[in-house]
């Protein structure tokens, strides 16, 4: 009961910061930053980000939220 | 006049298209993990190519080498060797060892992802994996539509599937229950078929910050059981070692949130929290933060941090008089409750326009249990 509600403390909380957030109507030339490698998870080094992934989906009981795509593995 | 100013325009477009697109490169990374006390340590070479098409269609391969040596810890009877064979059957109580267990693998696995853009500028990606080992084998095709909600694509959903087939080799020495001892089978193939399903949407907020939010569900169906790993029944009357034994099906779902901002011109900041529930009673959280600061054009250091917490499954049970005749069993740590902390920093350094050098460095903690420290360093060719 504890866990469930702080679970939907931390997804109202997140609303509430996005909701917050001003969007604004950005121009394709103006995306150089957005488009830099490190704003990408792992710095845009997808080998390294990969490898991290399997680690965890091999040593931890829980896994997704990273694309449906990543192959399977003998490590559960 | 008119004419020179609209060719210019269409060529700047053209070029600026151009270079915003293409992202042909090969990358080589090599990573080394190693768990304390001598457990498992995997090495792995990898290599990726990105090649663009134009600006409609990019193809992206990826191989990579596992070579895992150590062991796994499991109940063992000490009287007969701690090996992964290990029969099973009525054992002497002080002869059961919660001991870790040798092996050794090696993995290869490909994948390939091609991409297709269309008038409007929407994607699909369409990928197939595969992935040999010893005992396991896999097979994966995906599908991932982009579509934008917008003219200046600063909003877009997105809608992924996938389904993997996956072989499981189970030897009949390992004692488990589903090997019909009679017709003499030495091994038995056991099917492990897994649909994974996800539903994004990102939202750029300005010109330095970025959201994306994704809910996933994945449905797997089959043989979930790690014939390696051994449970402890019946102890008080008449102690025995036998396979685990977890349930044959599992229905998992989560919310995924990231969040990109940079804070400066050389600073930026890359987090997420994921939500992860299951049937098997399993829910997760994981928060991960990360750092990039251009210390100049050529050199950009990093620094992130992972947090991870879970609770245990409901057949889940680590300790050696607990079960007796439960349908579903396990002691396998990884179904236990606990938390893991993952620190890492890294280094990339641009050579020139073409090569860039990298290298990292990890150390995973999962509290209580184990810790691992893993290096990797590459290199990254565009061409």
């Amino acid at each position: 009961m504890k866990r469930e509600m702080s679970m939907r403390f931390m997804i109202l909380s997140l609303l509430v910061i996005c909701s917050g957030c001003s969007i604004k109507d950005v121009k394709p030339w103006e995306k150089a930053t957005l488009a830099k490698e490190s704003m990408k998870e792992g710095g845009g080094n997808v080998l390294l980000t990969r490898f991290k992934h399997h680690i965890y989906f091999s040593k931890e009981g829980s896994k997704g939220g990273g694309g449906v795509s990543g192959g399977g593995c003998g490590c559960n | 006049m008119q004419l020179k100013r609209t060719l210019s325009v269409v060529t700047c477009s053209i070029l600026a298209a151009s270079i915003v697109t293409a992202d042909d490169y090969v990358r080589l990374q090599y990573i080394y993990y190693d768990e304390d006390s001598g457990r498992t340590s995997v090495s792995t070479p990898a290599m990726e190519i990105n090649k663009d098409f134009g600006v409609d269609y990019t193809l992206n391969v990826s191989l990579v080498y596992d070579s895992l040596s150590g062991a796994s810890p499991t109940f063992v009877d000490a009287s007969s060797g701690a090996t992964a064979t290990v029969s099973d059957g009525a054992v002497y109580k002080n002869d059961i060892r919660f001991a870790d267990v040798d092996y050794a693998d090696k993995r290869k696995s490909v994948g390939v992802a091609f991409t297709t853009r269309f008038a409007s500028r929407d994607a699909l990606t369409v990928g197939a994996n595969f992935s040999n080992e010893y005992d396991y084998r896999s097979y994966e095709a995906s599908a991932e539509y982009l579509h934008y909600l917008d003219g200046s694509k600063n909003q877009s959903v997105s809608l992924g599937a996938s389904y993997q087939k996956n072989d499981v080799s189970v030897y009949c020495s390992l004692g488990t229950d589903i090997c019909d001892t009679s017709s003499g089978a030495s091994e038995k193939i056991m099917d492990l078929d897994v649909i994974s399903l996800e539903v994004g949407f990102t939202q750029t907020i300005d010109t330095t910050s970025q959201i994306k939010a994704s809910l996933f569900y994945i449905a797997e169906d089959g043989y979930l059981s790690n014939p390696y790993m051994r449970v402890v029944r019946d102890y008080d009357s008449n102690p025995k070692i036998t396979p685990e034994k977890k349930p044959n099906s599992r229905k998992s779902y989560g919310l995924f949130l990231q969040y990109a901002k940079a804070l400066n011109d050389r600073l930026a900041f890359v987090s997420s929290y994921r939500f992860y529930r299951d049937d098997w009673d399993i829910m997760s959280h994981t928060v991960n933060g990360e750092f990039y600061y251009e210390q100049s054009s050529a050199l950009t250091l990093g620094a992130g941090l992972r947090y991870y917490r879970q609770n245990e499954a409901e057949f889940y049970n680590g300790r050696r008089d607990y079960f007796t005749t439960e349908i579903y069993a396990s002691s396998d740590r990884r179904m236990s409750g606990y938390n893991a902390l993952n620190y890492t920093v890294s280094i990339d350094y641009r050579l020139n326009d073409k090569i860039s050098l990298n290298a990292s460095m990890s150390y995973y903690d999962q509290l209580d249990y184990f810790d691992a420290v893993y290096y990797g360093m590459g290199l990254k060719y565009r061409f």
